[in-house]
This record gives C-alpha cells, sequence and structure tokens, in this order.
C-alpha cells in the first residue's frame, strides 16, 4: 500500500444514518455524506464512488456494520456448534448468572445457535495437553452426515482445551474440508487458542455466525467496486484485505467505533506535534457516547463484548454509556432528575426534530439554551421546532418548580455527569491523571459538551478535529493495515527468564498465522508483541508490550512493566510473589502512508452556515448571554481569542466556554486551552 | 435539611455508585480467591459516619442487610477511630453472616480528622476459612467447628499490620497464601474508596457531600413508600420447610398497611442442630431482596430503601439464630428458602408481580484435599439452576436465582488448579415445571476426582420440589449421584461428607423452576 499518493485512497464508513466518505489523492481530500442504504450498504457505497469519481486504480478503505448488525439483529448463518462430550450447553450457559440482579422476570436474547445445533463428540483433552479420550473416525462421518442433513451454512469447532493441543480440533477441519468443501468452519484453536471455554466458545461462534452473510456482503461490494482494492476496519483499528475480512469476519463485529479512534489519535499526532499522543476520544452520537483513553498508543483489550456475548478478538478498548443527543430526560417518582437511558434515537428523535417526539432530550434542552442553532443544523438542511423542544423543556421545568431554561441547564448537567463518571471510568479509575490528557470531542454533539466534561475533569486542553462529523471515514483513510494473533503460554516467568527460547516456536507459528492475514507479501511487515501477565494465582491479566526478540533482558522489562502498571491501577505490587505468562499477542502491520499537508476541495453541503453574529446564549444559571458565533471558516491560524463562543460548521457545533483560548493550526484543527 | 436539587441528587447517585463499583472492580482484579475473582462473591459498600448505607454495588442480595450489620459491630467494638484503621470480622454473631465471609471496614475522614464522616466496607467469600472440612462450609452443629471466629478487631491500626492478629488468622485457614492475596486485595478495594470519596469531599466540600448522601437515602425511601402505599393492604401468610432431620419450618405473616410493610415470622421453629440456622442480617437481607424486587424501579440500594421494612423473628429461631449455633448454610441455603417463602406470601397480593419458586439452593460444593505436589487445597462452588416463571416470561434456566448471582468458574481454569475433572456440564432438558409459563431448566454437572478427597455437598431441593404457582407445575427436585469407578450410580443425600477415591465421580443435579398458570390444552 506504498502509492496511495498517486492512486488515491477513499475512507467509506457506513453509520446508521448517514455514509461518510473521505476521497484522498496526492494533497487533495473531498468530503461527502449520503444516506445509508440498509438493505444493501454497498449500494450507497457505489452511488458515492461515482459521484466523487474516484478511479479504478484507487484503494476503498472500508468500515462495514454488517457484521454488528446480523448479531444485534440475530439476522446471522444457520450456524452449528461442535463441542466436546458433556459441553454442548456451555454457549447457553455462559456464567452461570442472571442479566439484571433484581427483575423477577427477564429474558435472554436467542441463542445463536440453538440446541438442536449443538453436537457433541466424544473426545477429551486434558488440562495438561494430552489426549484422554482419542477421536472417533465413524463419529465424524455421523457429524458430517448430520450437518449435511440439517443444512448447516458454517460450523465452529471448540473443543475444551485446545489451545494447549489442537490436534482433535484440526481432524474435525481436515475431515469436513474433504467431505464438505463449500461448509465455513471456524476452529477455535486456530481464531483464538486462549483459555476460559465459554469466552472461546462464543468468539468462535460469533465468528461462525456472521461469516457467511458478511463475505456476501463484501463479495457484492468487490462486484460493486469492480478492480479497486479493498480493505475493511477491524475490531482493533486496522484494517485487513477483503479476503482475510472474509474469512475471519468475527474481528469487524466491534469495528463501529474504531476509526473515529485511529482518526482522532492522527488528527492529535499532528495536532499536538507528538508520534504519542495522550489524548481522551470523546465521540457524541444519538443514543451513546464512545469513550477512550490513548495514552501515546492506540488502547486496545481482548475482553470485548457485543450485548450479552463476549468476544475476545483483540479490540480498541472504548467505553460506551448510554447517554447521546437523544437521551430523554425526566423526573421520576422520587423527584430525581433522570436523563437516558431511554432514548428517542434517530426516530422520532428529540422534540426539535418535529418527527414525533414529545419527550425532551438533551439535543432539545441545548436549542432551548441557544446552544445549537435552530437554523443551521446539519448544514442548514434541517429546521429545527425551537417552540416545541420549548414546551417540551417547560414542561419538565414544572414538575420541578424551575423555568424552562433551568430545567434545560439540568438536563445538559445530568447528561454531563453521566458522560464524566464514563470519562473517569477510562482514566482516574485505570490510574491514568486526566489533567495531563488532550480531550478530542468529535461526533455532531461532542463539540457542545467538551468544556463542562473538561472542566469537571481538570483537563486543560481540548483539540477539535478539522472534520469532526466524518472523523471515522478520514480515520479509515490512514489506517495501517493490521493483523492480531495469539497463543497460549501458561509459562513461570522464571522458567521462562532461564529458557527463552521456550517462546520461539509459538513466536513463529504467530508470525506466520500473521503472514497469513496480512496476505501482503510484497513488503516486511512490522511486529509487536505483548505478554498477558500476572501474578500467579490471580485470574485477570495486564496486557504489556513486550520488545522483539523474546531476550532474558526483554521479558524482565516486561515484568518491570507489569509490576508498574498493576501498581499504576490496582495499587499495590507484590514483590516476591511468583509472575505467570498466560498468553502471548502478536501483531503484524503496515503502515499506512505518511500524510501530507492537505487542501479541502469541497464539502458538501458546505455552504456557511450561519454569518459571524452574536446570538443569545444560555452558559449557566446567571442567564442569556449574548456571544459571538463563528463560522469555521473563519477561524485561522494565529488569530486567537478567548470564549465564550460558538464556532458552527456544516455537521458539528462547539461551544467555547470562557476562560478557554480558541486558536487554529496549520491543518485548521483547532485547540481550546483552558486560561 | 437544606433544600435538594433534583439534578445534583443525581449528579451525586452517580458519583456514590461510582465510587462502590470501583471499589468492586479492584478487589475482583486483584483477588486470589475464585470466590471472588471468578464468582464475584463480595460486595462493596459506602456507609455515614452514623453506619447508614449510602450505596452499594449491584454484587450480591445476601449481602444487602448484613453490610450494615457489620458496620454496626465495628463501631460497637471501637470507639475511637483513626485513618488508616482497618477493621476485620466474620463472626457470625457480631456483624457476620457465615465464616468464610469475612468483612472489612475502614473510616474515612474529612479534613478535621476527630471522627469518621463514612464508612467503607468490602465483604468478600474467602475459599476457606478453617472448621472441619476444606471450603469452610461443613455439616457443623456447632459455630466453633466451621473455621476460625474473627471477633471486630483492628488488623491495621493507624495504617500499621498487627501483625500478631493477621498471623492468627493465617495460621487457623487451609490456603494461608491466597488468603493473605485476599486480605490485600480487599485491603485495595479500600484505599481506592478512601482516596475516592475524600477527592470528593475536597472538590465539593464535605457539607454538599454530607448533604446529597441523605438525600439520596431519603430520596429511595420516597421510592419505595409510594411503592408500597400502591400495592394492596392486607395480611398474607404462607410458609415452608426446610429439608432437614429436625422439624423445620418457616412461617411468615406478612402484613401490607399503607406504606409500611411488616414481615412477621412467629411460628418458625428453634434453632436447628445442623448448620442451616441463618443469623438475622441473612433474614433481613432476604426479606429487603423480595421488596427491592417488587418495587421494580431502578432504586439505589440504602438505608432509605429499608425503612418502612419491619421484620420480627423470634429469637433462637431458625431465622434468628442464637450463639453457638452452626450458621455455615443459613446464609446459603435458608435465605433463599425465606425468598420462596416471602414471594409466596407476595403472590397473594400481588399476583401478576411475582414469580413461582426458583430452585431454591445455590448446590453448594466444597471438595478439599491435597494437590499432586502435595499442598492442601480447598474449592468451594455453586451451581445454578431453573428460575421460577412469572406472568409473562419463562423463568431462566442454568442461572443462580435471587440471594446469589455468583458466576461459574471456566472448566479450563478448574482443571489447571485442582485435580478434577469435570465431565460434563450442561443444561437439564425438561426439568422446569410446566405451565402458561415454564420453569426454567436446572443444570447437571459432572466431577471426577482424580486424587481421594474430602467432598461436602450442602444443597436443598432434593426431596420437596420447588412448586409452581397457579397452577403452574412444581420443577424437578434435585439429585446427588455418586457413580463409582465400576459404573454403579448410588443416590447420595442433599448434605453429605464423604471421602471420594480417585476415579470416582460426583454428578450433582440441580431442581427445575416452578411454572406459572395452567399449560395450555
Amino acid at each position: 500500500m506504498a502509492h496511495r499518493d498517486e492512486v488515491g485512497v477513499v475512507g467509506i464508513d457506513v453509520g446508521g444514518t448517514f455514509t461518510d466518505f473521505v476521497w484522498r489523492i496526492g494533497d487533495r481530500l473531498q468530503v461527502l455524506k449520503l444516506p445509508t442504504t440498509p438493505r444493501d450498504q454497498s449500494e450507497a457505497i457505489g452511488d458515492g464512488l461515482g459521484k466523487l469519481n474516484v478511479g479504478m486504480q484507487a484503494q476503498v478503505m472500508h468500515g462495514t456494520t454488517v457484521a454488528t448488525n446480523a448479531l444485534l439483529e440475530r439476522r446471522g448463518a444457520r450456524a452449528a456448534l461442535v463441542t466436546t462430550k458433556g459441553f454442548a450447553d456451555v454457549l447457553a450457559i455462559g456464567r452461570q448468572n442472571r442479566p439484571s440482579l433484581y427483575a423477577l422476570s427477564q429474558q435472554r436474547k436467542p441463542e445463536l445457535i440453538p440446541a438442536s445445533w449443538r453436537f457433541e463428540l466424544d473426545e477429551r483433552i486434558d488440562a495438561k495437553g494430552k489426549v484422554i479420550k482419542p477421536l472417533n473416525r465413524a463419529d465424524l462421518d455421523r457429524l458430517s452426515e448430520m450437518l449435511q442433513a440439517k443444512q448447516v451454512e458454517s460450523l465452529a469447532v471448540v473443543f475444551l482445551f485446545s489451545f494447549l493441543n489442537p490436534e482433535h480440533e484440526r481432524e474435525v477441519a481436515d475431515h469436513l474440508a474433504t467431505v464438505l468443501p463449500d461448509l465455513n468452519v471456524s476452529v477455535s484453536s486456530e481464531l483464538l487458542p486462549e483459555y476460559r471455554e465459554y469466552e472461546r466458545t462464543s468468539t468462535v461462534a460469533i465468528n461462525a455466525y456472521v461469516q457467511p452473510l458478511v463475505a456476501a456482503y463484501l463479495n457484492r461490494l468487490k462486484a460493486t467496486l469492480q478492480k479497486r482494492s479493498i480493505f475493511v476496519m477491524q475490531s482493533n483499528g486496522g484494517v485487513l484485505s477483503l479476503e482475510s475480512a472474509a474469512r475471519q469476519a468475527g474481528r469487524l463485529v466491534l469495528s463501529g467505533p474504531a476509526g473515529g479512534v485511529v482518526g482522532a489519535f492522527e488528527v492529535a499526532k499532528r495536532g499536538l506535534d507528538t508520534s504519542a499522543p495522550e489524548i481522551i476520544t470523546f465521540d457524541m452520537g444519538g443514543t451513546s457516547t464512545d469513550v477512550a483513553l490513548c495514552p501515546g498508543v492506540l488502547p486496545r483489550t481482548s475482553e470485548g463484548f457485543i450485548t450479552d456475548l463476549p468476544i475476545r478478538f483483540p479490540s480498541m478498548d472504548i467505553h460506551t454509556v448510554g447517554a447521546g443527543g437523544g437521551s430523554i430526560a425526566r423526573v421520576d417518582s422520587g423527584g430525581i432528575l433522570r436523563v437516558g437511558p431511554e432514548s428517542a434515537g434517530a426516530d422520532p428523535g428529540p422534540v426539535c426534530y418535529s418527527r414525533g417526539g414529545i419527550e425532551p432530550t438533551v439535543t432539545d434542552a441545548n436549542l432551548v439554551l441557544g446552544r445549537i442553532p435552530k437554523d443551521g443544523f446539519q448544514g442548514g438542511g434541517m429546521q429545527l421546532d425551537l417552540e416545541a423542544a420549548m414546551e417540551a423543556l417547560a414542561s419538565l421545568g414544572r414538575s420541578m418548580n424551575v423555568s424552562p431554561f433551568e430545567a434545560a441547564l439540568g438536563v445538559v448537567r445530568v447528561a454531563n455527569a453521566v458522560m464524566e463518571r464514563a470519562l473517569r471510568r477510562i482514566s482516574i479509575e485505570q490510574g491514568f491523571d486526566p489533567r495531563s490528557y488532550t480531550l478530542v470531542p468529535f461526533g455532531g454533539a461532542g463539540g457542545l459538551h467538551a468544556c463542562e466534561l473538561a472542566e469537571a475533569l481538570g483537563i486543560e486542553q481540548i483539540l477539535i478535529p478539522r472534520y469532526p462529523g466524518v472523523l471515522s471515514a478520514w480515520g479509515l483513510t490512514i489506517a495501517d493495515s493490521t493483523f492480531d494473533a495469539s497463543a497460549t503460554v501458561l509459562l513461570d516467568s522464571q522458567e521462562l527468564l532461564a529458557r527463552p527460547e521456550l517462546l520461539e516456536p509459538m513466536y513463529l507459528s504467530l508470525v506466520e498465522k500473521v503472514n497469513q492475514g496480512l496476505l501482503d507479501q510484497s513488503t516486511e511487515p512490522s511486529f509487536q508483541a505483548w505478554f498477558d501477565i500476572r501474578y500467579k494465582g490471580q485470574s485477570y491479566e495486564l496486557e504489556i508490550p513486550v520488545d522483539l526478540p523474546f531476550t532474558a533482558s526483554h521479558i524482565n522489562l516486561a515484568l518491570d512493566r507489569f509490576y508498574a502498571m498493576h501498581d499504576r491501577r490496582f495499587g499495590y505490587r507484590l514483590t516476591g510473589s511468583r509472575v505467570e505468562i498466560v498468553a502471548m499477542r502478536l501483531q503484524g502491520k503496515h503502515m499506512g502512508a505518511p500524510l501530507r499537508q492537505e487542501e479541502l476541495l469541497r464539502e458538501v453541503g458546505g455552504a456557511p452556515i450561519m454569518q459571524n453574529e452574536r446570538r443569545e446564549v444560555w452558559l449557566d444559571s446567571a442567564g442569556e448571554q449574548s456571544i459571538h458565533f463563528w463560522n469555521r471558516e473563519d477561524i485561522q491560524p494565529r488569530k486567537d481569542f478567548m470564549g465564550p463562543a460558538i464556532v458552527g460548521q456544516y455537521d458539528a457545533t462547539l461551544l467555547v466556554f470562557p476562560s478557554w483560548r480558541v486558536s487554529s493550526d496549520r491543518h485548521r484543527n483547532i485547540l481550546l486551552r483552558r486560561m | 435539611m437544606k433544600n435538594m436539587d433534583p439534578v445534583l441528587l443525581e449528579v451525586y447517585r452517580h458519583r456514590f455508585i461510582g465510587i462502590s463499583e470501583e471499589m468492586g472492580v479492584t478487589l475482583q482484579r486483584t483477588s486470589f480467591s475464585p470466590n471472588i475473582k471468578e464468582r464475584l462473591d463480595f460486595s462493596c459498600a459506602l456507609f455515614d459516619g452514623a453506619g447508614k448505607l449510602i450505596a452499594q454495588a449491584a454484587h450480591i442480595p445476601v449481602h444487602l442487610g448484613a453490610m450494615p450489620a457489620s458496620v454496626k459491630a465495628a463501631r460497637d467494638a471501637y470507639s475511637s477511630w483513626h485513618p488508616g484503621d482497618v477493621v476485620i470480622l466474620n463472626d457470625p454473631y457480631a456483624g457476620g453472616t457465615h465464616l468464610p465471609d469475612i468483612t472489612m471496614v475502614t473510616p474515612v475522614f474529612g479534613l478535621a480528622e476527630n471522627a469518621p464522616l463514612y464508612f467503607i466496607a468490602t465483604r468478600a467469600h474467602h475459599a476457606d476459612v478453617g472448621g472441619m472440612t476444606p471450603g469452610s462450609l461443613p455439616l457443623s452443629t456447632e459455630l466453633y467447628q466451621e473455621g476460625i471466629i474473627i471477633p471486630p478487631v483492628m488488623v491495621y491500626e493507624k495504617g500499621v499490620l498487627n501483625e500478631g492478629v493477621q498471623a492468627l488468622i493465617l495460621r487457623n485457614v487451609r490456603t494461608p497464601k491466597e488468603r493473605e492475596g485476599d486480605f490485600a486485595a480487599q485491603r485495595a478495594a479500600h484505599t481506592v474508596g478512601n482516596k475516592r470519596l475524600s477527592a470528593l469531599m475536597s472538590q465539593f466540600g464535605e457539607e454538599e457531600v454530607a448533604l446529597y448522601a441523605r438525600h439520596l437515602q431519603s430520596y429511595s425511601e420516597r421510592i419505595v413508600r409510594a411503592a408500597i402505599s400502591s400495592w394492596p393492604d392486607g395480611v398474607y401468610t404462607s410458609e415452608d420447610i426446610l429439608e432437614v432431620k429436625e422439624n423445620a419450618r418457616i412461617k411468615l405473616k406478612l402484613t401490607i398497611q399503607g406504606d409500611r410493610i411488616s414481615f412477621d415470622f412467629t411460628g418458625t421453629s428453634g434453632s436447628m442442630q445442623n448448620s442451616l440456622n441463618a443469623v438475622l442480617s441473612i433474614t433481613q437481607s432476604a426479606c429487603y431482596y423480595t421488596v427491592a424486587c417488587l418495587v421494580g424501579e431502578d432504586v439505589p440500594m440504602n438505608e432509605g430503601c429499608f425503612s418502612q421494612v419491619h421484620i420480627d423473628v423470634p429469637k433462637g429461631s431458625l431465622l434468628n439464630a442464637r450463639p453457638p449455633s452452626a450458621v455455615a448454610g443459613g446464609n446459603v441455603e435458608t435465605s433463599q428458602r425465606v425468598v420462596d417463602v416471602a414471594f409466596k406470601a407476595f403472590a397473594k397480593a400481588l399476583p401478576e408481580r411475582v414469580l413461582a419458586d426458583s430452585q431454591g439452593t445455590m448446590n453448594n460444593l466444597t471438595i478439599g484435599g491435597i494437590s499432586e505436589e502435595g499442598r492442601p487445597y480447598a474449592y468451594y462452588e455453586t451451581i445454578g439452576g431453573g428460575m421460577g416463571a412469572s406472568l409473562n416470561t419463562d423463568g431462566l434456566s442454568g442461572v443462580h436465582v435471587h440471594m446469589s448471582n455468583t458466576l461459574n468458574t471456566p472448566v479450563e481454569a478448574l482443571e489447571r488448579a485442582y485435580p478434577f475433572r469435570i465431565k460434563v456440564y450442561s443444561l437439564r432438558k425438561g426439568s422446569g415445571g410446566l405451565g402458561q409459563r415454564n420453569g426454567g431448566e436446572g443444570l447437571i454437572r459432572e466431577y471426577e476426582l482424580l486424587r481421594p478427597a474430602t467432598v461436602t455437598m450442602l444443597s436443598e431441593r432434593r426431596s420437596h420440589p420447588p412448586a409452581g404457582l397457579f397452577g403452574g407445575k412444581e420443577g424437578e427436585t434435585g439429585k446427588n449421584m455418586l457413580i463409582e469407578a465400576n459404573g454403579e450410580e448410588t443416590e447420595l443425600p442433599a448434605k453429605f461428607s464423604r471421602v471420594f477415591q480417585a476415579g470416582e465421580c460426583l454428578r450433582i443435579i440441580t431442581p427445575g423452576g416452578g411454572g406459572y398458570g395452567p399449560e395450555n390444552e
């Protein structure tokens, strides 16, 4: 992917409402938003590429919600599961807990793979990896007949302790590859050779469940895009070739919010002029808000969830809370003001959208306070009904004996409290001091709440990207292509220090897996490794970077990092206690092309949305203030000014509180500094 | 009290619950007992200076009424407090519930440091605290057999460890290293809680934080009062039994009157010569839990929730045991029966809100012995079963019900750490009671012992099935089966302690939940 500059690269991010395009060729950049075509996401994509005149040589970097939606709506394949005898129900039992503590009637979501499609084979490998019950060939024949009879499209194979000994899983996969060559088979020892049978089964079942659907979608997309090369965003924030994505579709499930974090991180590298920016990203949407802390690197986790299902492919460590612009505010029977988790969503949406919403939302509150211009929403393409919003807030105010404005201020404050708790959880609770971090808000509403949240957390600096509304698509154009693989180690650190060569065979097999996943043999990828480490006897590991190659001194360095990280996150270290390396993780990476200074060609709907003028805005309960409205296009480098102010552009609004100084960098990002 | 700002109240609700949850995460992530780290058998809570509950993270309902009792016992034992003090206790007759649940209580001071403004408490189920059998849930007849009894005692004084106390405790348990790690984890949770609460006070002022702690308590009280007022006044009775040799009857007279509710257990049998006796705080927890479920809204759990709930239990009865009655199983088994009895009474008042009997047991299994490397080990787990059906939904299958919500231990973690093997872990099809809505299904879990070990089982609903409601069928009873090396199967009693030889298997089959309403033709 070295020649992106000449052939051009287009980032396409499909969201619930809009499909965003960022098209970059040479030093030019173009932005487009089109309504998403939910029936087949590739329709809007083809349409957009035509409008942007994207050439056949161009690279397409794509973020899709096909896998995510298939899971959320349970529209996946006819998938089956094969397990060790006695364990077909592991997927249904989960961790044996009920979802809600105090609810007397509760339901689970339908199972991904129902009982009638879960099969057991009489085999067993023990906790040391020894076969104590071999597989029976006759059982394999019965299995393939059964799968055929039930017209199974996709199969997950998960045996106990296969992470120690993959022999049996491979036997099943090999047998089926011969007799049922068209069947998609997801094998746990290949996809996720890590211990904890439920989490592994869930991950592999998810892969099997979404894989046929994603493969079919990517095939359609390939037809639409013809000769253009296609890369797809994964949950880990890197892209994957279309062919690999089609085989390991489970790796896309949590990709939705990943592009935005990648974009914010790249923006911050340039805006803050460092290769390791320390930022907190803050993406406020309609129904939820995603936050992530990047301590100089993109945050990783292997403990992701999608609704109630664990998925253990590496993903960006992003925390989501149920508060967004559409969150509904109400006073409950005990007299407390609650905001969310109920949401008006996009339909009917906030009261001011005039689509039938009647309960006041955060967006309505912002409108009543004058913080969003009623005539300038989404490029002026949408008029907001201020009177209806005012009426809804007045009604809320009556139940608290306050004016509509005070009620609106309260709604914003409570929404901020929910988001502040999320920001605390990813910073202070993990041992990171947010005061030394820069907040990077994006999405349509992030900039409205950024100053108040920054003040609550003692954050001194806010960076607003040039294109906050299409940041995910922008992030796609510069994403690296990556592939993650892991292996179970389960060795004592002393043992490892004495014989670091024990890691060699695992490392080599991971390198091979990564190379296969990246599918690009033209250049050598760069590798990065992590260990999952814990004190012996603990159950949770910390993922610690380890330098390559695995020498005793590099392992020692990783152990020191572990002691420090455990202390930072949990407040103590156990000197003298034994330490266990549980797993090894390897990521291979082909870097995205470096960026040049970019020139904006055209923003669709990019007409100035408002004149520079003064308007009345509520910033606090002292009353309305007359503050300046700026058009984003008029914010130039070296022309600093102080808040309060509002800066508008076609898809986002920024509210600057007093005591914040506004400046712009040469990349046209806005930087706010607290004075 | 100063005026309450509905906005600030919500902001403080987030702040207080946030602190107790963060304490929980710290404890879970750093502990060593499988019970704590994998099964999440613990609770973390904040109290005001008078020992009244402000916030408790939603972890384990059986700790609801018991956490305040611990703080009270610690405050009764010590009148003067200093920063850095930690009181530890597990005495069921002085703030504890059963011995494996070890509680720590610490004070939190404001600027003045003369009297604590808050208390923080954590309670965690430790895998072994000594006593007759490994895992410390024995078939005992008096408390002294169940393990080391720790009255409220200061284990850290002004931040300095009382090494004698710690050494005494550790010498009395089978797995001292693990205990030590768990104590460190509990203390780490306290450090976090203390830090966050202090930061809150220095940022917003001690007065405001204290005021909103009180506002939050009265908020919960208002919600609960309003809910109880909407329930039909009346007197409702119910009863059930425990599966023990003695006559062990639980009788309840439930009175709803205006915005008050009272649970009267007069007529309940006296303390028994077995370990199923419950101390008062367990009975309280069970009653509070049923009220919390029926109030239904997302009420913050604190002192205010329970001010309208009155509980009378005859002293010396099996629900208000006196020393030295054995209590190991009261916490885990009897508490579940109290919940079922309470819902049966509520069924007459609120038929559309309650559910049929759930599995009514936690199927407590402890296995202990000597590992291949010659180290003693103790393992404890509980097994889910069927939840009762309700008006509109089938009961969940294979879950922990009511007073517990602990996780299972992954088979791949367990077999690496202990000398036994899981042969089956599956849903028990067809075990839920049929009805208009069906009860949830029980589980089957089969263990093969790879080395000789003492296996102790404490279970209920082996002969008296979970009842259906309004014409729904009963759930299947549970079974404990011994499978000898030659394949011969024998049913074992609901409660047993037996040395298993290598190669012998134990199959535990847990009860299904009761059905709701008559089955459709």
